[in-house]
């Protein structure tokens, strides 16, 4: 019953949204003038209803629905039954469409741009949605009906079986979802060729929206990797973690793209450029996951039909509107105000490192796809290619990002140059001396230095420009400064976590202590408790440290009895400047094998991403 | 010069799709790597017996016999989640000829596993160097490589082996 009233409202939200692209055309005429918006509220709430639907089938274990019986139990507690609505393949392209959809109705409410511009706009979100529910229909629908009468669910993966997990895809679908809009916008822009303050100034809000929730959702994966896979990581540069971060470097380099030509109006048809990018790579990111052509832990079930469709889906979409840019985007006659050092060409610098990072992150994901078309031999690209091109692509990026808020955009001279010069000199050699006496590392030496310079020189800018440093909105002023000191931050806590990490393996018997780098750890106690739909086996340490501050650390494992998956859930002590974490491995003969990682500065990454968010947020705000 | 520019993206999506779609409709499985030892013949080898270091098994010991070889180890987890269903095998196919060797595994590791879980194999050879391994192109444990009776590979899989696997895919090859 409820599978009925979902799919009919997924049905009646394609009907509307077809009725959107007819009155389009007839929009001149009084009455269907109404209906175009009109049909945009309905379709909205038409998917709305669909989505509440599927979700009421979750929470009520209703195991006539197919995909609720596939991915539901009924002992799960009610959170994992209503994340487990997108926490597989056609529940969460539904709430694709119902962030697409979600765009579109707030979209309508927009009182800046041109009517015609936002009219076309909207019809081209709507066009979007149309595939995106065609494809849902024809190849992931969420509402079909199991054949064979069923009490019992076969229950949702374990290790997706998390809170951080339940809100990284409805966050991360706002961001990928959200480049749909801006490609739009970017199309009607072009047709009208009207790409103007107005313009601008829209598109900057919503794309700094799309990529602070693009940033959180990768973070919150990022998050839950680094506690739930127990491999003392927080990036594997797995196939699906690289086809987020690639819209997300063309987000941010389009976000910069916009904030600078609201002072120079040269780079239209670059900022058009990229938003196409970002959408195409969003796209090409959900087609690499779900057609089942790379593994990783988000390959649903994969189906080369699907595949296919979503395919032809991305040629259609980025082949229109790169044929579409090719043929409209205008020349522009002025010449880029380019000098040695100044805001443009800082901006212009900054714009080909990140689509060079980019493309290199591209052409590792989709080599060995390549490579086996052509000679049928299948090879694997791992961590060592991303880290030994992608983060040195980044460095001079990184490294202008320190000293370009501060420039000017008519002369080659940096104001106060001097106090720039000695941060950066200061810095420079305190990491050296700090590094001559602990272990010195390269990697370790750059990155120190880079994070510090950032941030020293951020703060000195928002310092220098006392009229924004004393005003009272000062974080929507300082905005792009406090990003950058984020990114400062979090390139510090990246740089320590991953060099500076030490790993012990050791064996624990009960109520044994060991010394480990500085701190004792005791094993206390092993506790074997039954939960709702697991079995829980936790091993509880005690850390503590010179000063006797103790404090409980409890990695454990679970068994989960519905889909018989033993899952490590590693035990992690936060502290500002380090983490403790355990993995518990095997126990033999009273002996219980412990990985002990201690990973220096982490909470940093997470610190300095949350001001990049907030920040984000902020700029929304911003004239 | 300024318009082929403006060409390159369209010509990379066309170029990098073209491929996509090649792969997709090759319906190759991320979970089958393509093996140069498909439909060749079993290389040379000889291993010790895990219960007995003084038998060795070589080619010839099992040549007009179906075998299915299975590479383990006690400490790999997916090899305990397939293991069971070795024991289902035995009992459909009682000729089929199984054969377990104990890859990169220490004798004491392996001989404590089998003692704990059963042993379902007719011969468990002890391959601790993992040059046997290195000659079957083993490179992720479980593997599982399944040779006809004129002793060629006629299937492979990497990973564990489930229920629905072995009824589609192993079952057919052995009747």
């Amino acid at each position: 019953m409820i599978s009925l009233v979902g799919f009919s409202g997924l049905l009646l939200s394609f009907l509307f949204s077809l009725v959107i692209i007819i009155s389009y055309f007839f929009y001149n005429k009084k009455y269907l003038g109404q209906i175009f918006y009109y049909s945009i509220y309905l379709s909205f709430f038409a998917i709305i209803i669909s989505f509440v639907s599927l979700i009421f089938a979750y929470v009520n274990s209703d195991f006539s629905n197919y995909n609720v019986f596939q991915n539901s139990h009924s002992s799960k507690p009610l959170i994992y039954k209503i994340s487990g609505t997108w926490g597989n393949h056609e529940g969460s392209m539904l709430l694709w469409l119902v962030i697409m959809a979600c765009y579109n109705f707030f979209f309508s409410f927009n009182k800046e741009l041109d009517n015609d511009v936002k009219k076309l706009t909207i019809f081209f979100q709507t066009s979007l949605y149309l595939c995106f529910t065609l494809f849902v229909i024809c190849t992931s629908n969420p509402f079909l009906l199991n054949s064979i009468e069923v009490y019992e669910g076969l229950g949702l993966n374990p290790i997706l079986q998390d809170p951080s997990l339940a809100i990284h895809p409805p966050m991360l679908y706002i961001g990928y979802v959200g480049f749909s809009l801006i490609l739009s916008l970017s199309l009607a822009g072009l047709i009208f060729n009207k790409i103007n303050i107005k313009w601008i100034k829209t598109a900057k809000n919503w794309t700094l929206f799309c990529w602070s929730m693009l940033t959180g959702g990768i973070a919150l994966g990022s998050y839950w990797a680094y506690y739930e896979l127990g491999w003392g990581g927080w990036w594997f540069w797995d196939p699906v973690e690289n086809v987020s971060l690639m819209p997300w470097i063309a987000g941010l380099a389009l976000v910069h793209s916009l904030m600078m030509t609201q002072q120079e109006q040269l780079l239209k048809r670059w900022i058009v450029f990229l938003a196409i990018l970002c959408f195409s790579l969003s796209i090409f990111g959900t087609f690499l996951v779900r057609s089942g052509i790379l593994t990783s832990v988000h390959t649903f079930a994969s189906d080369s039909s699907r595949g296919i469709f979503i395919l032809i889906l991305f040629l259609v979409v980025t082949g229109f509107s790169f044929i579409l840019f090719i043929f409209k985007s205008e020349d522009s006659h002025k010449k880029l105000n380019l000098l040695f050092i100044n805001k443009t060409s800082a901006l212009v610098i900054n714009n080909i490192v990140m689509l060079i990072a980019c493309l290199t992150i591209l052409l590792g994901t989709i080599y060995p796809i390549i490579i086996e078309v052509l000679t049928n031999k299948r090879i694997s690209v791992g961590a060592p290619y991303f880290t030994s091109t992608a983060l040195p692509i980044l460095l001079p990026g990184f490294l202008l990002m320190s000293v370009a808020p501060a420039l000017s955009w008519q002369t080659n001279k940096l104001p106060k140059f001097k106090s720039y010069f000695l941060v950066f000199f200061t810095m420079s050699i305190l990491t050296l001396v700090i590094g001559y006496y602990t272990d010195f590392n390269i990697w370790g030496f750059i990155g120190i230095t880079l994070g510090l310079i950032i941030i020293t020189s951020s703060i000195l800018s928002m310092y220098y420009n006392s009229i924004k440093f004393k005003s009272k909105n000062f974080f929507i002023y300082n905005n792009a400064l406090i990003a950058h000191i984020g990114v400062g931050v979090m390139i510090l806590g990246v740089t320590c976590s991953s060099i500076f990490q030490s790993e012990h393996n050791q064996t624990f018997v009960l109520k044994e202590t060991k010394k480990i780098g500085g701190y004792s750890l005791t094993l206390d106690e092993i506790k074997i408790s039954d939960k709702n739909n697991f079995q829980e086996l936790l091993a509880i340490f005690t850390l503590s440290n010179s000063n006797l501050d103790q404090s409980v650390i409890k990695p454990g494992k679970r068994y989960y009895h519905v889909s018989k998956i033993i899952t490590t859930e590693a035990g992690i002590y936060h502290d500002w400047f380090q983490d403790f974490y355990i993995v518990l491995g095997d126990e033999k003969e009273g002996e219980w094998n412990v990985k002990i990682y201690k990973n220096p500065l982490v909470s940093f990454i997470w610190f300095g991403i949350i001001l990049m968010i907030f920040s984000g947020l902020i700029g929304i705000r911003k004239e | 010069m300024k318009k082929i520019i403006l060409f390159l993206p369209l010509i990379t999506i066309l170029i990098v799709s073209s491929f996509l779609l090649i792969f997709l409709l090759q319906k190759k499985d991320p979970n089958k790597p393509p093996s140069a030892l498909l439909n060749e013949n079993l290389p040379e080898f000889k291993i010790i017996n895990l219960f007995d270091q003084t038998q060795v098994l070589t080619n010839s010991d099992i040549k007009e016999k179906i075998v299915l070889i299975n590479f383990f180890a006690s400490w790999c987890a997916p090899c305990k989640l397939e293991h069971p269903l070795f024991f289902d095998i035995k009992k459909q196919h009682p000729n089929l000829y199984l054969f377990g060797i104990g890859h990169k595994d220490k004798v004491i590791d392996a001989l404590k596993y089998l003692n704990r879980d059963g042993n379902p194999y007719d011969y468990v050879g002890i391959d601790n160097t993992g040059l046997i391994g290195l000659d079957f192109g083993v490179f992720g444990l479980p593997e599982t490589f399944l040779i006809n009776s004129s002793g060629k590979i006629v299937y492979k899989y990497l990973g564990p082996l489930t229920k629905k696997i072995i009824k589609n895919e192993i079952q057919p090859l052995i009747q």
